[in-house]
C-alpha cells in the first residue's frame, strides 16, 4: 500500500473542529500591538531578540517633513528639530570603544550587545539559531574582543533584558507565560549571575499578579525590584478609534493605561508587596521615584517622591493635547518623555520632551519619526533615534552646551544593542548587510562609544 | 492604510485555510487557532503596507509559520528538534498507530520544526522551492536539503509501520 503525502495531509485536515475564536480578539490584539510597538513596551508577545524595533513607514518618505506646513502644533517651551544637528566628530565628541556587525538578521538570529557592566565589559549575547540551539552569554573586553563565556542561563530561551550589570552580579529579566494563556499573561523572572562564584540563580515571585505587558523591572535605591502590572487599560472609544484621511487609524490622544506598582525581594520569593501606588510609567533617579498617572496614552501628572523622607510633589508636564506617553526616563534631575502626538497631513508629530523634576521645561525635540529618548551619562546628555529617511540616525543632545549632534546617518531595523551602560558610555546602531525586501537592510551593527566631555 | 473592513474580510476568508496549515505544523487544533490569531495580529500590524504592495495571503502564511517557529524557539532553548519529543509518538508508536492520519501527524511531530515547515509548505500549500525559501528566509538549497531530509525520515517511519509506504507524489523543483 502506498500513501501519497499530499493526500494524507489534506485528509488529516479535512474535518477541523469548530474554531471558537472570533476576530474581535485579533482586532483588539492588532490595535494594541500597533500602539505598543510605538511604545516599545515589553510583553508576553514582545518581538523576539533581533526583531524589528519600529515600523518602517518612514522609509517610504524620502523628503524631510515640513511640520509647519502640515499643521503640526509646536510644543511648549524651547523646541529643537533634528534636522539642525551638527555631525558628531569621532575623537572630538566621542570615541568608539568597539562595534559588532550582523550582516543578515533577516535569515536567522545573530549576536548582540545587551549592555555594559559597571567595570566596562560588554554583555555579549549569542542568539539561538537553527544551527545553534542554545543562547549563551559572554562578558567581552571591548578593547581586545576577548570573551569569557558564562554557564548556560536558566530558562527556556525566553527573550531577556539586562536590568543591572554590576561588577559583582548581573541581573537579567525575562517574562514567563503564566497558566494556559500562550500569548499574553506573563510574569517577570530575574536570573542573577554571581560573578564571584560563576553561578546563576533564578528568583520568581508566585504572589506577583500575572499581567499582559508588564513594565521592565527596575532595581530601586532600596535594592528591591519594582514592576508595574496592568490595573486599568485605557479604553478604546466606542465605535473604534477615528480614522485619518490616509485611512490609518489615529492612535493619538489615547486614554492611558494605569498600572499597579509592586516590589519584590531579590532573595525571598515570598517577599512581594503591592506598593499601593497607581502609576503609568515610573523611574528612579537617585533617592527619588518619579512616575506619571498613566502611560501609553495620556500621561496625567508627574509625581516625584523622595524615598528617604517620603516628601512628595507633583506637576503638570504640559504634554500636547493629543500626546501619548510612550517612553519615560529620569536621571540627573531631568525627566525625558517620548511621545506620539498625532499625524497631520501624513506628518507625524513625535516628541522627546525633557523637564526638570521641578516641572521646568528644558527642551523638546520635535520631528517626524523620532523615538526612544534616553538620558545617558548621568542625565547630562539625551540620545534619541530618527527613523525618517532624511534625518535617519542616532542623535546626542548636550544639555550644558545646548548642542545636538548626529552620531550616525543610518540605524538598524533590528534591536542589536540595548541595556545599561556605565559612566559616559552609550550604544547606538547603524544599518549593515544587503538591502532586504522587507525592512531596509538585512543586518545591523551595534556601536559602543564614550562621550568626550 | 489600515482599512479594518478589508482586513476583517481577508481574515475571515483566509482563517480556515491558515488554521489547517497551522495544524499540520503543530499537531493541535487549539494551538493552531492560537498561531493563526497571532499570525493575523501580525498581518493587521502590516496591513497598510500589504494592501499597497499586495501579497496579503503570502504574508499571512509567513506570519503563521513564523509564529509557529517562534513558539518552538521560545519554548525551550535546550530542546533539540532532532531528538524525539517524549510527549509525541515514537517510531514504535507509529507502527501501532491505528490510522494513517495518526501516523502522519506522529511522523510530522518527530521532524524538526523547519523540516516540518518545508514539507507542509511544499506538499500541503503546494509552494515552489523559491516561494518556500522566501517564506522561511533561507536559500533554495536549504529548502531542498531540509525537504529531502524530512522526506527520508517520513519514508523511514512509514516503512517501519504496518500501514504501508509513503510516496510524496510529483512536485516541481
Amino acid at each position: 500500500m502506498v500513501n501519497e503525502l499530499r493526500e494524507l495531509m489534506h485528509e488529516a485536515t479535512d474535518r477541523p473542529p469548530r474554531d471558537h475564536d472570533d476576530l474581535s480578539a485579533v482586532l483588539s490584539g492588532g490595535r494594541r500591538r500597533v500602539r505598543v510597538r510605538r511604545a516599545a513596551v515589553v510583553g508576553g508577545t514582545a518581538l523576539a531578540a533581533g526583531a524589528i524595533s519600529l515600523g518602517s513607514y518612514a522609509w517610504l518618505n524620502p523628503a524631510p517633513a515640513d511640520l509647519a506646513a502640515a499643521g503640526v502644533p509646536r510644543a511648549e517651551g524651547p523646541v529643537i528639530r533634528v534636522a539642525g544637528a551638527q555631525p558628531a566628530v569621532e575623537g572630538e565628541d566621542y570615541r568608539e570603544l568597539t562595534s559588532y556587525a550582523n550582516e543578515d538578521l533577516d535569515t536567522d538570529n545573530g549576536e548582540y550587545f545587551d549592555g555594559v557592566t559597571d567595570d566596562g565589559l560588554v554583555l555579549f549575547r549569542e542568539g539561538q539559531t537553527a544551527e545553534r540551539m542554545v543562547e549563551r552569554y559572554a562578558l567581552m573586553d571591548p578593547a581586545t574582543g576577548e570573551k569569557w563565556w558564562l554557564p548556560e542561563r536558566p530558562g527556556d530561551g525566553e527573550q531577556s533584558w539586562a536590568i543591572e550589570l554590576g561588577s559583582e552580579r548581573l541581573v537579567i529579566m525575562r517574562l514567563v507565560t503564566v497558566g494556559s494563556s500562550t500569548l499574553m499573561e506573563t510574569r517577570p523572572v530575574l536570573d542573577v549571575y554571581d560573578r564571584t562564584t560563576g553561578t546563576w540563580r533564578t528568583i520568581t515571585w508566585p504572589g506577583l499578579p500575572a499581567s499582559d505587558f508588564p513594565s521592565f523591572v527596575q532595581i530601586g535605591p532600596d535594592g528591591r525590584a519594582y514592576v508595574a502590572v496592568m490595573a486599568d487599560r485605557g479604553d478604546i472609544p466606542e465605535g473604534g478609534r477615528p480614522t485619518l484621511p490616509s485611512g490609518e487609524v489615529d492612535e493619538s490622544d489615547a486614554e492611558g493605561d494605569v498600572r499597579a506598582l509592586w516590589s519584590m525581594s531579590l532573595t525571598d520569593p515570598d517577599d512581594v508587596r503591592d506598593e499601593g501606588v497607581r502609576v503609568g510609567s515610573f523611574a528612579f533617579d537617585g533617592d527619588d521615584m518619579v512616575w506619571t498617572d498613566s502611560t501609553n496614552g495620556a500621561a496625567g501628572m508627574v509625581h516625584v517622591r523622595d524615598l528617604t523622607t517620603g516628601e512628595e510633589s507633583s506637576f503638570d508636564p504640559r504634554l500636547g493635547e493629543r500626546c501619548n506617553l510612550l517612553g519615560f526616563d529620569a536621571a540627573g534631575g531631568r525627566i525625558a518623555m517620548t511621545q506620539y502626538c498625532g499625524t497631520y497631513d501624513g506628518v507625524r508629530d513625535d516628541r522627546v520632551q525633557v523637564v526638570t523634576k521641578d516641572g521646568e521645561q528644558v527642551v523638546t525635540l520635535q520631528d517626524d519619526g523620532i523615538d526612544a529618548g534616553d538620558l545617558v551619562a548621568g542625565g547630562d546628555y539625551l540620545t534619541l533615534t530618527s527613523y525618517a529617511r532624511a534625518t535617519v540616525g542616532t542623535y546626542l543632545y548636550d544639555f550644558d552646551e545646548r548642542q545636538l549632534l548626529r552620531l550616525s546617518d543610518s540605524r538598524s531595523a533590528f534591536t542589536v544593542g540595548q541595556g545599561p551602560t556605565p559612566g559616559d558610555q552609550l550604544m547606538w546602531t547603524t544599518a549593515s548587510g544587503a538591502l532586504s525586501r522587507t525592512f531596509g537592510n538585512a543586518g545591523g551593527e551595534v556601536h559602543l562609544g564614550e562621550i568626550i566631555r | 492604510m489600515r482599512d479594518e473592513a478589508a482586513f476583517v474580510e481577508f481574515a475571515q476568508a483566509s482563517r480556515d485555510r491558515l488554521r489547517r496549515t497551522a495544524y499540520l505544523l503543530c499537531g493541535d487544533w487549539d494551538q493552531a487557532s492560537d498561531l493563526v490569531q497571532e499570525g493575523l495580529v501580525r498581518v493587521y500590524v502590516r496591513w497598510p503596507r500589504l494592501v499597497r504592495h499586495g501579497g496579503e495571503l503570502a504574508y499571512a502564511r509567513k506570519a503563521v509559520v513564523s509564529a509557529f517557529l517562534d513558539h518552538k524557539r521560545r519554548r525551550s532553548s535546550t530542546e533539540r528538534p532532532q531528538e524525539t519529543d517524549p510527549t509525541t509518538a515514537s517510531g514504535e508508536d507509529v507502527a501501532t498507530a491505528v490510522t494513517t492520519r495518526a501516523a502522519l501527524m506522529s511522523a510530522l511531530a518527530d521532524l524538526p520544526p523547519r523540516q516540518r515547515a518545508c514539507v507542509v509548505l511544499r506538499y500541503f500549500e503546494d509552494l515552489s522551492v523559491a516561494d518556500t525559501a522566501a517564506l522561511l528566509g533561507c536559500t533554495e538549497g536549504t529548502v531542498k536539503s531540509q525537504t529531502s531530509r524530512a522526506l527520508f525520515s517520513l519514508r523511514s517511519m512509514f516503512e517501519d509501520s504496518p500501514i504501508g509506504e509513503l510516496s510524496e507524489g510529483a512536485v516541481s523543483w
